[in-house]
This record gives structure tokens, sequence and C-alpha cells, in this order.
């Protein structure tokens, strides 16, 4: 029994470590004082109240939101779509087609940014909004296809067979059957794409203009020239709404399942 | 539909995306990498590289952090695989949602996060002065230190579920046969736990290396201008001094070191026996 206590302590330990930038972050952000302090001093709204008045905050927030959002609908669907024919399909090639879906996870975020800077200056799309959401779809477009693949391989077709004995018409099938079965592996799909863009620096970072500033860039560039209360406030918006959707993703999906940690093995 | 038009139709959407924002652009950016300012082909960005020691010491500082980085999320998060493997239901899944839920939020965040703890005059710091530990704030922030802190916050979560997932492989019953044939509890962690984590520690080792070596916002936040990586350094050329050739260059050599690195360690550590006893 000493043993698992010993380990639990370390536990215990490393949880708090990787927790410690919030349990900082969301008091600080209620100090009163005009400086970063921890433990804040004080109590007060002021560092809310100052978002309002920066309104590169507030624009980047409502850019990341919709760019998270089409996002997410744009790469569920085009990754569900390509899952599905991986799955159902044997094929020669089909092997290959799902290495090459899952490619983008192994090239490191830093070379996907500067190749599409490249091309996107040539083809004249480079810092729009539709060269950030290209970029965007595409490092999540693997996550959707691993999502939606593992959903299929416990997926049993005779089900949609028996649809289709029965005189169903095939989209009558996929949309009563074989959707409603895949339904956690796809919403999930589409909440994990929703947070990668949401969450992303490394690649949007080399796309982005002035007036198409994701939030978390926005935060990164302020906080390279000032640290002050106003990143913690605005810090903390964004803790919030990021726990929205990593609570959703738990009750959907399970965070053990999406990161591919079986509780049931043993 | 014929089986192939089907399949067709159904892929075709996403290898639109993946040819016109990844494969294509990245054959772009490899070409681009051998030319010079009049677009003739030449080796000189990579020559520049051998030339200049800047730009060794620079790789050499990449890989220090990044070896220093692995070792600690080896060390922290081993006990925590541990404990996850051997926790019940619940528990297992408390830590679990504790320890990957961090890692759904933006790094940039959490960098912020420890800038506020380790800063000169943050938490740490002002603790110990006030308890007269120190009487000087200490340098945790802007050198290898902070970002080696950063990058360990980044990326135990991959180590952990790596460990984890390996051990949660391992047959209970062995522990049990071990300390039946009279093992101490160390003798079972030596004879037993560890050799047959193995695949987890090369997985989570490889991949955490691989993610530091790569990783750009942590240094540029925690380490500032005082620590530069090649990550930070590919990114000066290609958006403020716009020599994209070179900066192009810099990110395959990168690429290129991390990949002979990766390759040369899991050669040397997978050895004949690992390979009979991990066959499948």
């Amino acid at each position: 029994m000493k043993k698992i206590n010993i380990l639990g302590l370390i536990t215990f330990l490393v949880l708090v470590l990787v927790n410690l930038p919030f349990l900082v972050i969301i008091p600080s952000s209620f100090t009163a004082a005009g400086y970063l302090a921890f433990p804040p001093e004080g109590f007060s709204w002021q560092w809310y109240k100052m978002i309002l008045d920066r309104p590169e905050f507030i624009d980047s927030l409502w850019t990341s939101l919709k760019l998270a959002a089409i996002t997410a609908v744009l790469a569920t669907f085009l990754g569900t779509l390509a899952a599905f024919a991986l799955s159902k399909y044997k094929f020669r090639g089909s092997g290959v087609l799902n290495a090459l879906m899952l490619s983008p996870l192994t090239v490191p975020s830093l070379i996907i940014g500067i190749s599409a800077l490249l091309f996107f200056t040539r083809i004249g799309i480079a810092g729009t909004f539709t060269g950030l959401l290209l970029a965007h779809i595409l490092i999540s477009i693997p996550y959707v296809v691993r999502l939606v693949l593992t959903g299929l391989s416990s997926f049993d077709y005779t089900l949609e067979k028996a649809g289709y004995m029965l005189g169903a018409h095939p989209l009558r099938v996929f949309w009563d059957i074989t959707l409603p079965l895949l339904r956690p592996a796809i919403v999930s799909g589409m909440i994990f794409s929703f947070l990668t863009s949401f969450d992303n620096v490394t690649v949007s970072l080399f796309l982005v203009a002035p007036d198409t500033t994701t939030l978390p860039l926005a935060i990164f560039t302020y906080m390279q020239e000032t640290l002050d209360p106003l990143v913690a406030s605005i810090s903390s918006v964004v803790i919030l709404l990021s726990l929205v959707f990593i609570i959703l993703l738990e009750k959907v999906y399970g965070l053990e399942r999406l990161f591919g940690l079986n509780s049931q093995s043993h | 539909m014929s089986k192939r038009l089907s399949i067709t139709l159904l892929t075709a959407p996403a290898m639109i995306v993946l040819l016109g924002v990844f494969l294509i652009p990245m054959l772009l950016m490899l070409l681009l990498s051998f030319q010079d300012e009049n677009e003739a082909f030449s080796l000189k960005n990579y020559a520049l590289f051998v030339q200049d020691p800047f730009y060794v010491q620079i790789l050499w500082r990449t890989i220090r952090v990044s070896i220093w980085t692995v070792l600690a999320t080896l060390v922290l998060g081993y006990p925590v695989a541990m404990y996850m493997a051997q926790a019940t239901g619940k528990m297992r899944g408390i830590v679990t949602m504790l320890i990957l839920a961090p890692h759904l939020i933006s790094v940039v965040i959490r960098n912020f996060g420890w800038v506020v703890v380790l800063g000169e005059k943050g938490w740490v710091n002002e603790s110990l002065i006030a308890l007269g530990i120190i009487e000087q704030p200490l340098r945790l922030l802007y050198n290898e230190l902070g970002v080696v802190i950063g990058l360990t916050d980044s990326f135990i979560a991959y180590m952990v579920l790596a460990l984890a997932t390996s051990m949660y492989a391992i047959d209970p019953s062995l522990n049990k046969a071990a300390s039946i044939l009279g093992a101490s509890r160390v003798r079972t962690f030596f004879s037993v736990t560890l050799p047959l984590s193995l695949p987890g520690i090369i997985a989570g080792t490889t991949l955490v290396f691989s993610l530091s070596m790569s990783a750009f916002v942590t240094p540029a936040l925690m380490g500032g201008t005082s620590v530069k990586v090649m990550p930070v350094i590919a990114y000066e050329q290609i958006m403020a001094t716009l020599n994209w050739p070179l900066g192009a260059a810099l990110a395959f050599l990168l690429l290129g070191s991390t990949i002979v690195l990766v390759t040369l360690y899991t050669k040397l550590i997978e050895t004949k026996r690992y390979k009979e006893v991990f066959a499948s």
C-alpha cells in the first residue's frame, strides 16, 4: 500500500503543476492592482472591463470563434467522408491513402505554416481568412479521420444491410442508421477540430494579416510587449470557453477514449 | 454507383485540401530551400549551416533543451503512468482528465501562467524572498531552464499517454508472480515493470523529443530573445528578414536532424532481445 501512496503523492504534485497556470491566471485576473500579482491584491472586475476597450481582443475573439466553428464543420465533413471510404471499401492503395490522411500530424506545425505561407503568397490568398481556414481544416482532418475510423471499426454493417432489405432508400439508411450510431465519433471529431483550431498559434502565425488575427495570436503578440493583468483576464475568458468544450468532449466521448487510452483493458 | 466512383467521391474533397494545403506547398518549400536570391539552383542555404558556427550552436541548443525536456517529462510522467495503471476506474478517470484537459487549452495561456509563477516578481521568487531563503530573485525565465519548464508542462501529457498505454498492457499477475517468488518491490520494478514498459518509454521519448525540437511558442515566450532555438530562427528568417529560402532550409534542417537523431536512438535501444520480446 505504501508504494501507491508515494506514487499518488508524485501524481498529485504533477497534476498540480500542469494545472498551476490556470490556478494562477484566474485569481490574478481579479486583482485591483495595476500590475500582475499573485496572490492578487484586492478584488476588482476592472481588467475584464478593460477587455471591452481593446478592439483587437474583441475582434480576434470573434475571428477565432468563427474560424474554429467553420473549421469544425468542414473538417468533420471532409474527414468523415474520407473515413467512410477507407473503412467501407477494401481497395488498392487504401493503406497509402490512410497514411496520407494522417500525415499532417507527423509534420511539425512550423513547416506546415511556412509552406502554406509560401504557396498561398503565390496564389494570392496569404493573409486572408480563406487561407487561414484552409490551413486549419488541414490540421484538423487527421483527428476526424482517426476518430471516425475508430468509430467505424466497431460498426456493424449488417444493420445497414437490414435497412436496405426492408426497402429503405440509401440516404434514409445513412440518416436513420449509420449516422446515429456514429454520432459520438463524429461529434467528438467536431469538438476536437474546434479546439485544435481555437488553440492554434504556430500555423496561424504565418498566415494572419492584422485584420484576421486570431485570439491566441493576439495574446501571444501582446504578451511579448506587455505583461499586465489584462492578459490574465482575457486568458481567463479563453480558459472558460475552452473548458465548456472540454467538458462537452468528456461527456460525449470521454477524454480517455479520445486520446486512445482504453480503461477497459484490464 | 460503382465502387471506384464512390471511393473517389468520398475521398476527393479531403484529398484536394491535402494536396493544395500540404503536399504541393511542402514540395514548393523544398524547392525554394535550394534557391539563391536569383532563383537559381544553389546549395548555399544548406552550406551556410555548415560554414557558420552560429547555426550549429543554435541547433545544439535546440537539441540540448529537447533532451532536458524528454528527461523531465520521463521522470515526472513515469510515476503518474504507474499510478494510473494501478488505480481503480474512477480515480484513473480523474487523473486522466486532470492531465489531459490542460493540454486542450492554448499553449500561449499555459506559458503565460508560468510567466506569472516564475517571473522576477513572480510567485516563486516573492515567496522565497519573503521566507528569507534568497535575497535576490532567481532567474527562472528567459533562459534555458524557463524553456525546459514550459516545454515539460506542454508535453508531459504525451509522455504519460505513451507510458500508460504500455503499462495497461502489462499483465498484473506478473507482479504477483514476482512477489510470490520473493522479489522485493524494487526488484519487481526493475525486472518486470521497467523492461515491459520499454515500448512506452521509446514511444514517449521520441514523441516528446520531436515535439520539443519543433516547438516555437514556448521558446519564444519563456526563452525570450536570449534563448533562440531553431524554430525561432527559422521564423525570423521568414517573417522578419524575409529570406524565405534560408528560412525554408533551416526548417528542413531541423526536421532532418530530428529524424536522424530519433532513428539512431531507436536503432540503439531496440536491440535483438527487445525485438524478440515485443515481436507482436
